[in-house]
This record gives structure tokens, sequence and C-alpha cells, in this order.
């Protein structure tokens, strides 16, 4: 009755596409080819085990998760706690620091796309603040640089949304706590890595959680920045991998065994996400 | 004695400044790519692209938003792409929160054979990330017609898992009495549904709701897919789109930008308390 409407959609749009998506990975299927797809066994994983693209693109995705991953964790937790320690305009930095996460990933990797400009603000900035002048730091060109510029995107756009998470984990911790503390002579450093942090410990691997899960699909901001000219393959991730094998490549087997790969890694950090939300609940005794 | 007592005050409220500092330093660096957008919307290119960036336009400069307006080929498809992402942002939270709700509704109050296991079978969908199944679901889409379509579009993100999962938390603690009291009264199950567990449900709705429509007024990949004509593109199609034909002028850009903003940045000003809705993420699985 109340809940029949929803099982037919989730049956539709997610139990069959992923059942599909273990057939699928095992046929040659190719989206012009009229010819019906053969079985090919494991021939697409083994392609892509083999595949230096492949690797290519693991790597990149893993460089662009570690690198966003833990400053987004440090700097949240950072202002956070900051936030919480002042007495005023606490909820003035909280809107400001999410009000990016507001903007599409379309806008925010538009705008950032002109910041990096050689002649942008990207550049104006880093040369006043090393004193040089005119030296173009090819944001949008040389490998390491344009992973960062991606990593950079990212970081600004989700930094917000994670202090906020904090803060309310902070929030939620009892006054008294501190308080007793405070008298029992702790300064502002013990206070927080005896008191604060450990009990900020589920809301940590929340965030961390949250943001790998995150991070392991970035797909919008690598795709806005090849598609404005920059080279592809230093970030070229998973899913832009996917989309490209799939609509510019059309093996539809392939990518589809590359789907599977990335769900594999992404149902174990979403399923460790469910345990550790499960658990969230701290006892302040 | 008291000698100290002042250093110690003084070490205060040198640590105190630090960290408005800190904070203002953070503040300033995260608002300006943001007022680097609003005020290049307002500038001709030419003036974008001086050495140093000038800060303040001299004047409103509108045939910016004019130019993002009619777009490359003078067609005003701007308009209509833009409608298409509110119908489609809008249809899809609609009906996510009705989903949701009736769904959440029927797990938290009613006892029937099965319902863990439906229960468990929705949970699991929140571990099938679309970017894992977007290529099959691209193919069944295709074979159901619906490839360039609203349907297309909208129908694969109605059933939420994690819209279910936030309805029935909120409903599990919905007092049983009252929906007693309205059985015995006479009100027929629907009703209940429309009159008493809906209107009830306000912040978890409006968290649900906003959650849907800014991950269809951001999402990028799946209309990618299964979106081919100009007419039916949403803005992000547009945005890529313009900037592959005419990434030659900033201030077109960012006067893009800004127009493709403006409804999340209203939302955002008006209903802000529901953007981050911290008890939905953090209330753990209970019960």
């Amino acid at each position: 009755m109340f809940v029949i409407p929803s099982l037919i959609l989730f049956s539709a749009f997610s139990f069959f596409p992923i059942m599909n998506a273990f057939y699928e990975s095992f046929f040659n299927r190719n989206l012009l080819s009229l010819r019906p797809p053969r079985f090919v066994g494991w021939d697409n994983y083994t392609y892509l085990f083999r595949s230096k693209d492949f690797w290519l693109s693991v790597q990149n995705t893993l460089i662009f998760t570690l690198g966003t991953f833990l400053p987004l964790l440090v700097f949240s937790l950072i202002l956070a706690v900051f936030i919480m320690s002042i007495s005023r305009f606490r909820r003035f930095f909280q809107m400001a620091f999410y009000s990016p996460a507001v903007l599409s990933s379309v806008v925010a990797a538009l705008i950032w796309l002109l910041i990096f400009d050689p002649r942008g603000l990207a550049n104006q900035g880093m040369n006043a603040l090393l004193g040089t002048a005119g030296i173009n730091y090819n944001w949008l060109s040389t490998t390491g640089m344009l992973r960062l510029s991606t990593i950079i995107v990212y970081f600004w756009k989700y930094i917000g949304y994670f202090t906020v998470i904090f803060v309310s984990g902070i929030g939620s911790i009892p006054d008294t706590l501190g308080e007793a503390a405070l008298i029992d002579g702790a300064n502002r450093w013990t206070l927080f890595w005896h008191v604060t942090f450990p009990l900020l410990k589920p809301t940590t691997m929340l965030v961390s959680i949250m943001t790998m899960i995150q991070c392991l699909k970035t797909f919008s901001t690598q795709y806005m920045f090849t598609s404005a000219g920059a080279p592809t393959r230093p970030i070229n991730v998973i899913t832009l991998n996917i989309y490209n094998t799939a609509i510019k490549d059309y093996r539809i087997g392939r990518a589809t065994a590359m789907s599977i790969l990335l769900f594999v890694v992404m149902f174990v950090f979403t399923w460790l996400q469910l345990r550790v939300s499960r658990t969230e609940d701290v006892s302040y005794t | 004695m008291s000698a100290q007592k002042t250093r110690s005050w003084y070490v205060e409220k040198a640590f105190t400044l630090l960290i408005w500092m800190f904070l203002i330093g953070a503040c300033i660096l995260i608002l300006v790519p943001l007022v680097f957008m609003f005020t290049a919307s307002a500038m001709p290119a030419r003036h974008i692209l001086r050495l140093p960036y000038p800060w303040i336009p001299e004047g409103f400069y509108w045939p910016n938003f004019w130019s993002g307006l009619r777009g490359p080929e003078g067609t005003f498809i701007f308009i209509r792409n833009a409608l298409n992402s509110l119908i489609v942002a809008g249809t899809v939270s609609f009906f996510t929160v009705i989903l949701s709700s009736l769904t959440g509704y029927g797990l938290a109050k009613f006892q029937f054979r099965g319902r863990t296991l439906v229960f468990m079978l929705i949970m699991a969908t929140m571990m099938i990330p679309f970017e894992a199944i977007m290529i099959p679901l691209y193919m069944v889409a295709m074979r159901m017609g619906l490839q360039d379509t609203y349907a297309g579009l909208i129908l694969p993100f109605l059933a939420n898992a994690f819209g279910v999962f936030l309805m029935r938390q909120y409903l599990i603690t919905f007092p049983d009495e009252i929906l007693d009291a309205a059985r015995i009264d006479g009100a027929s199950e629907p009703r209940i549904f429309a009159r008493i567990v809906l209107p009830s449900s306000g912040p978890a709705i409006a968290t649900l709701a906003i959650l849907a429509f800014r991950s269809q007024w951001d999402s990028l990949l799946w209309p990618l897919l299964v979106i081919q004509s100009d007419e039916m593109k949403t803005i992000p199609l547009y945005i890529t789109k313009f900037m592959a034909e005419t990434h030659s002028d900033e201030g077109i850009m960012m006067a893009v930008a800004v127009m493709a903003s403006i409804p999340m940045i209203v939302l955002f000003l008006t209903l802000s308390k529901y953007f981050v809705n911290t008890e939905g993420l953090t209330s753990g699985a209970k019960g």
C-alpha cells in the first residue's frame, strides 16, 4: 500500500540497473554496432587491469581523493573549533563559509576557470604573495598544478559544509564538560585535545567517509576543465573515464565493468558510513 | 599572584585576536571567488582582464546579461533551459517528498510481513552510488524511449533512499495516539496521511525538498547522457555548451553564472536553516 510505488521505482532504477550492470560487464556491447553483444567472460576486467589508462585514472582518483579529503578534514575541524570559541558572529561565519556550496558545481568550475586564467586572479594573488612579478603558474596546463586546481575548487566548495557539520558536532557536547575541565586547570589546547576531539571522533569518522565517497565520484570539475581545453590525462578520474569510454568510444561493456569496480569500492565506504552513523551516539557520562 | 593573572589575561586576549584574524582571513579567501563572480558579471570583458583586477565595476554593464540570455545563436534558449531546470528540479523534489513520506510513514507506523526486508532493501540502494549504475541506467532509459524527454531526466530520481530513511526516522517518533484518535473518528488512511502526517512533518519535508531540488539543479552527468537537443537541455548543460562555444567573453560567462545561481541564492537566504540538516545526516539507523 504505502510502500509499493517506491518499491517499484527502486526496482526499476536501482536494483535492475545494478544487476544489469553485472550482466553487461561480461559482454562486449558496442553502442553503435548492430551485431548482438558477445559474451566475453572476464575479458573486460582483464583488459582494464592491464590497461595503463585505467590505472592512471585510478591513480588520479586516489590523488584527488586524498589531496582533497585530508585538507578538508583538518581545516573544517579548525574552522569549526574557532567558530565555537568566539562568542559573536558564529552564524555569520557559518553562512559565509557555507556560501560556495550553494552554487552548482558547474558554476563553481566556471568561476575558477577564469580565476586560473593566465591573466586571472590566481596568478595575481600568487605573485603578490611571493613578491614576484608576472610569473605564470600554469594552473591549467602542467600535471601537478592542474590536479591542485581541481582540488582547490572542490576544497573551496565543500569546506563550509563540513565546517557546519563539525560545528553542530561540537555544539552537541554539553558545556558542563568543558567547564569541569577548565576548573580542573585545563588550558584551551588540553581542553581541545583531551575533551573535544575524542568526543568528536564519530563526527570525524562520518565526515571522513562522506568526503571520500564524494571525492571518489567527482566529475563536474574535471569535465568542465577538460572541455575548456585543459589536458585530460592528469585529471582523467574514474567517472570521467567511464563517461568517455561509454559515450565517446561506445564501449558499453568496458565502461560497465569500470562502473562495477567503482561500485565495489564505494559500497565498502558507504557500508562503513552506515556502520559509523549507527554508532554515532556518544554517551557523555 | 595578580601579575600572573594579568599575564594570562593578555595571553587569552592575544589568542582570541588570532582566532578572529584567522576566521576573517578564511572568510575573505572563501568569499573572493564569489565577489569575483558578481563584480565580473557587471564588467565588460576588457575590464576583467585588466591587471590588477579592478574590484569595483564602473557602472553596471547590462550587455553581459543580455548576451547571456540571448545565447550564442540569439535564440534565447537560456530561458527555455532555465525553465527545464525548474521543471525537473521542482517535479523531482515534489514527488520525492510525497513518495518518501508515504514510504517512510508505511515503514514507521504499519506492521506488515517483510517490513524489515523492505527497509533493508531500500537502505541497500543507498550503497549503490549513481555514478556506478549510470551506464546501465542509460541503457534502460534508452530502451524505454526516455532519451531527450522530461521523464528521462525525472524518473530515475523519484525514489530516494535517503529520503525514505529521513522520513521514517522523523515519523517513528510521531505519537500513535493521534493516529488512533483519528481512526476512531472515522478518518480514512489516505486522509490521515494527507491531513495529519504530512502537515506535521514540515521541517523534515523542507530539508528533503531542498536537498532534492539542489541535487537536480546541480546535476550534470545524467543530463549529459540522456539529453541531446538544445531545447531539452538544463542549465548546467547550457553552461558547458556556452563555455565550449564562446569561451572568449568572461563577462558574459559570469553573467550566466550569476543567473544560474539566483534561484539557489534566494533559497539559501530565505531557508538557510534547512540547507544543512545535520540531524538528518547524523541520526543513525536507530530502531
